[in-house]
């Protein structure tokens, strides 16, 4: 399954993610993603992650075991 | 309990409180024991078979970390003890810098470190006594001054600031034993953790357990303040009641600092683990306890200002939300109007939304402030101002470094 994870030390709150993954992204009261567990669609999540203008959102790759 | 005289500082420099031990003094003992050279499996069986933690905040298995650097790995000795409210890493680098020193060269050598390990510090007493410690010993010692700040003692942030960049920790996590100092991978540690080393190679593994539970033998350092039958920094065993530092265990409790948790600990005893089965981080092992005529609510509003103020002001979640939630317990401080399920609802919100973890820390801080003060949260919120001032019992000024 996509997950979602985002460097907070890039996002500026833009909001693009949550308007293109409204199912799976949802925004705080300072306009910042929450994420949430639901499944995120692969195609859908490659989109909001080449939309995000502060290329803060990247997909996480599960950590491989040593 | 033993005092130890803490002898006399520069008066720019805040004094070194009361030093304390309960039992034996091990870290505080008037003199350090030898020392023997070990090798890195030694270590790591050693540190193995006492269950040794780390002893910053995050309590990683020292044996973990040291096997997996490569041989030739640096070391770094994180001592800038940035929480307010703790002394505990000072009070070891002044009174027994000789054993800190010995504890740094033991792992350098052990890790076949080519170059001098890395101590950065904020407090100049303390780098002043190791680097007197080092040229004792004879030994190759990098002491830097830092002014990073508290979470610029952070060890990525640490690691930024060491080598030169914005001492702020980064969006992605990278781990020192992977890439630190130079780029290269790092053995980096508590100070505290560096003189236990010392000390489990003097005594031996069965040496060092003599002390403790089995699961968590040894001692550690803490820092005791507020209405407490001591104030100080005290050496005490694991396994000790916490009762017999903080005087009960019936009422609220800080444990760890301002990362940390309030808490009723009925029946806790100083341990790591035990305490982690509660949810209570030991963090940076401060202990503290509100005295009757100060105001809890703006006391813990204080420390979440200043919290907020602490941001590295990266991440939106900590720059915004920690600063809305820190507003929301002034309000309540001031017995002004608050929506407390929106403060319940921001807390919750911060938690765990930052490339560190200080917006983690300090939103558990809070809502554990709110539970176990509910009640004069209560009255507050119903604008009934308790009546009591904040005495300061929290300190929040910068006690390093001299005069700002």
């Amino acid at each position: 399954m996509t997950r979602l994870a985002v460097d907070w030390t890039r996002c500026d709150g833009h909001g693009l993610c949550a308007r293109l993954l409204s199912e799976s992204i949802t925004l705080d009261e300072w306009g910042f993603p929450i994420l949430t567990d639901a499944p995120v669609d692969e195609d859908a999540a490659r989109t909001a992650v080449s939309v995000c203008p502060a290329l803060a959102l990247r997909i996480e790759h599960p950590a491989r075991t040593a | 309990m033993t005092v130890t005289d803490p002898g006399t500082l520069p008066a720019l420099f805040p004094a070194t409180p009361p030093l304390l031990t309960l039992g034996e003094p091990r870290l505080l003992a008037a003199a350090p024991p030898a020392v023997p050279s070990r090798d890195r499996a030694w270590l790591v069986h050693a540190a193995t078979d006492v269950r040794l933690l780390g002893r910053g905040g995050a309590a990683f298995p020292v044996a973990r970390k040291l096997a997996s650097v490569p041989l030739g790995a640096r070391v770094l000795v994180n001592a800038s003890e940035g929480e307010p409210a703790s002394f505990k890493d000072r009070a070891l680098m002044r009174h027994s810098p000789d054993l800190v020193v010995a504890g740094i060269r033991l792992v350098a050598a052990a890790l076949g470190s080519g170059r001098p390990a890395v101590v950065a510090v904020e407090d100049e007493p303390s780098a002043q006594a190791l680097a007197q410690a080092a040229g004792r010993a004879g030994a190759e010692l990098d002491v830097r001054l830092t002014r990073h700040g508290f979470v610029g003692g952070e060890i990525g942030a640490l690691v930024n600031g060491m080598e030169g960049r914005a001492p702020r920790p980064d969006g992605r996590r990278v781990l020192p034993t992977e890439r630190g100092l130079a780029g290269r991978p790092t053995f980096a540690s508590n100070v505290e953790t560096f003189a236990q080393l010392a000390l489990l190679s003097a005594l031996g593994p069965a040496g060092y357990a003599a002390v403790g539970p089995a699961h968590e033998p040894g001692t550690s350092l803490t820092t005791v303040l507020g209405a407490t039958p001591v104030n100080g920094v005290v050496e005490v065993p694991h396994g000790t009641a916490l009762r017999d530092l903080v005087g009960h265990d019936d009422g609220p409790v800080l444990v760890g600092g301002y990362h940390g948790t309030w808490a009723v600990p009925t029946g806790a005893r100083v341990s790591r683990v035990e305490l982690r089965e509660r949810a209570i981080g030991w963090g940076a092992g401060v202990l503290a306890v509100l005295p009757a005529d100060t105001c809890p609510v703006a006391e813990v509003a204080r420390v979440t200002d200043w919290l907020a103020e602490a941001s590295a002001r990266q991440c939106g979640p900590c720059v915004f939300g920690l600063r809305a939630v820190a507003d929301d317990v002034q309000a309540l401080a001031q017995a002004r109007p608050v929506d407390l399920e929106r403060l319940q609802a921001r807390v919750g919100m911060v938690r765990g939304r930052g490339a560190c973890h200080h917006p983690t820390g300090a939103t558990g801080f809070v809502a554990s402030a709110l539970t176990v003060f509910a009640e004069d949260v209560a009255r507050h919120r119903a604008g009934h101002h308790c009546g009591r001032a904040d005495l300061g019992v929290l300190p929040t000024t910068h006690t390093t470094g001299g005069v700002r």
